[in-house]
């Protein structure tokens, strides 16, 4: 009788240790999954793309603006671009700012959940499978270009239209841009125009102060 | 004002976590040394060891409550375990840990002075009872480890956002190039625990507590001019560096959040304690009525410091 006693209480020992690993194992498989979701992710991002835009040439009209709201099927006012004035009252003048990209992104370090990532062509993306909703990539980015979805609980950011930029056309922001201030080029062809207005200099990153290294978008200002 | 990403759901759980940090802090100090067995019942030990769990709980789910997705499908709460160049994954790690030893440590004070709580251990779980000291020494000491985490924490969550927010991310001094709210929100920690613990819960049980723990009244002192330091330093080093964080420190010092700095934390929570502690070690006891006075003022005056440098996180200009 006590054998029968004895076996059954290591019956449901290793039971109940087969329900933890196996529960423990369902929460490793689902984090990893979840990491997985985001195909292309990378450690060590090179932009292959490069978007810059020629201050000189924007006059603030905000085609950019509402082109990318209508892209995106955002809400009414809102956009992964804005665009702030410079200058003074007398001699104002446009800077369109959205997601730069940046190679040391504090978006990406921040995130608690792994859910800003690198694609593979430098892109900065987020992965809303992942997402929680905390806001901090938000708050920690100094180019302010990150919005809340308050729908669907989830951050959300220019991400260069890449569906459309890896068929070969250019991104909303681009092709709605009728002054031609924001060309738009692949990187990592030195001939064009992109590459050689960064090679040369004429084109810098925006606050390369902050020290993130923005990587796509570039800046032709003035002076 | 400043960024709206964060807004007083943060600020409240900033306190909250600094609250329930610095009331553990307290009671395990009491336990330590020895204080607490001065007299039959400690009330310090008893107030600190019971809240500071719920606080710091209570303070993670409006946490939790301003998640957007995370709140809607919980289950993606454990995706933040997974980050460690996250200050909020170390955070989730150090809240996870701290909040069931505080929960334990309550436990093992309540233990000891609800009756009916006592009746039920000492029948079911005596060896508890038999050997209290050395658990409530263990918890006290392996927790302390966690609570000074969890203060320390909050004001490197925020302070590590770095150039998006210079208020937060300003240094101690220009060439230490530590942040300096951390510092601040660890001060703030403390006399924030000691003002619930001692100045409040311990007065309301025993006024006359006052008259055997006199160096409370140095304590706080201090703490009122190391805190005097640290707020005087941020602003002057924020108001030197130009650009936001100067305009941050101007809505503060004459803007829209004038009237929390200069009343609710200037006079509530410093001067009015200030006061009232050097006049207590001069009469060498408290009234009734400061004690819990300045206890009352330094408590929300912590909540009012945290709502306000949450407030003034003016981004970058651009």
């Amino acid at each position: 009788m006590s054998e029968t006693k004895v076996s059954r209480r290591t019956f449901l020992r290793y039971l109940l240790g087969t329900g933890a690993l196996a529960a423990a194992g369902g929460v490793g498989v689902g984090l990893t999954q979840g990491a997985q979701a985001a195909l292309a992710r990378t450690d060590k991002p090179k932009a292959r793309y490069a978007l810059i835009i020629d201050t000189t040439k924007c006059v603030g009209c905000g085609a950019c603006v509402r082109a990318c709201n209508i892209r995106n099927h955002l809400p009414e006012g809102k956009s992964y671009v804005h665009i702030v004035q410079k200058g003074d009252a007398k001699h104002p003048w446009f800077m369109p700012v959205q997601c730069q990209h940046c190679a040391d992104a504090p978006c990406a370090r921040v995130c608690p959940t792994r859910a800003t990532y690198h694609h593979e062509s430098g892109v900065v993306l987020i992965n809303e499978k992942l997402c929680v909703g905390c806001k901090y990539c938000e708050v920690a980015c100094p180019y302010q270009a990150r919005t809340f979805d308050e729908e669907r609980g989830v951050v959300d950011k220019c991400w260069l239209c890449l569906d459309w930029v890896s068929e070969g056309k250019e991104p909303a922001c681009v092709q709605s841009c009728v002054l031609g201030a924001r060309i738009f080029g692949r990187l990592d062809d030195p001939t064009s125009e992109v590459a050689q207005l960064v090679a040369s200099g004429k084109a810098k990153p925006l606050h390369p102060e902050f020290g993130t290294h923005p990587a796509v978008l570039h800046y032709i200002i003035e002076g | 004002m400043g960024q709206t990403a964060w807004g007083w759901l943060i600020a409240i759980y900033l306190f909250l976590g600094g609250l329930g940090a610095g009331s553990f802090l307290m009671a395990a100090f009491f336990e330590l040394s020895g204080w607490r067995y001065r007299s039959k019942f400690c009330p310090v030990a008893l107030v600190g060891a019971t809240v500071s769990g719920p606080l710091v709980a209570l303070g993670s789910l409006l946490l939790i409550f301003d998640l957007g997705a995370g709140r809607m499908q919980p289950w993606r709460i454990l995706y933040m375990f997974t980050h460690f160049s996250s200050v909020m994954t170390w955070g989730i790690y150090i809240l996870s840990i701290f909040i069931p030893l505080a929960l334990v440590y309550g436990f093992l004070e309540l233990m000891e002075s609800e009756p009916w709580l006592k009746g039920f251990v000492a029948a079911r779980l005596p060896w508890l009872l038999r050997n209290g000291r050395t658990y409530r020494r263990w918890v006290a000491a392996v927790g302390s480890v966690f609570a000074v985490a969890t203060a320390v924490y909050t004001g490197v969550l925020i302070s590590d956002v770095g150039p998006a927010i210079p208020l937060w991310s300003q240094p101690v001094l220009p060439f230490v190039r530590i942040p300096m709210l951390p510092i601040l929100f660890f001060i703030s920690a403390i006399s924030t625990g000691m003002g619930l613990t001692f100045d409040i819960s311990a007065t309301i049980a025993d006024p006359e507590i006052q008259r055997r723990f006199r160096i409370m009244d140095l304590s706080h002192i201090l703490l009122i001019g190391l805190e005097n330091i640290a707020i005087g330093l941020l602003f002057i080093s924020a108001l030197s560096s130009g650009g936001s964080a100067a305009e941050s420190a101007r809505i503060v010092l004459y803007g829209p959040l004038a009237v929390v700095f200069w009343v609710g934390v200037v006079l509530v929570g410093l001067a009015f304690p200030f006061v009232v502690h050097a006049y207590a070690i001069g009469r060498g006891q408290h009234s009734l009525a400061s004690g819990v006075g300045s206890g009352v003022g330094i408590v929300i005056a912590g909540l009012l410091l945290r709502y306000m440098i949450v407030y003034a996180g003016i981004p970058a200009a651009l």
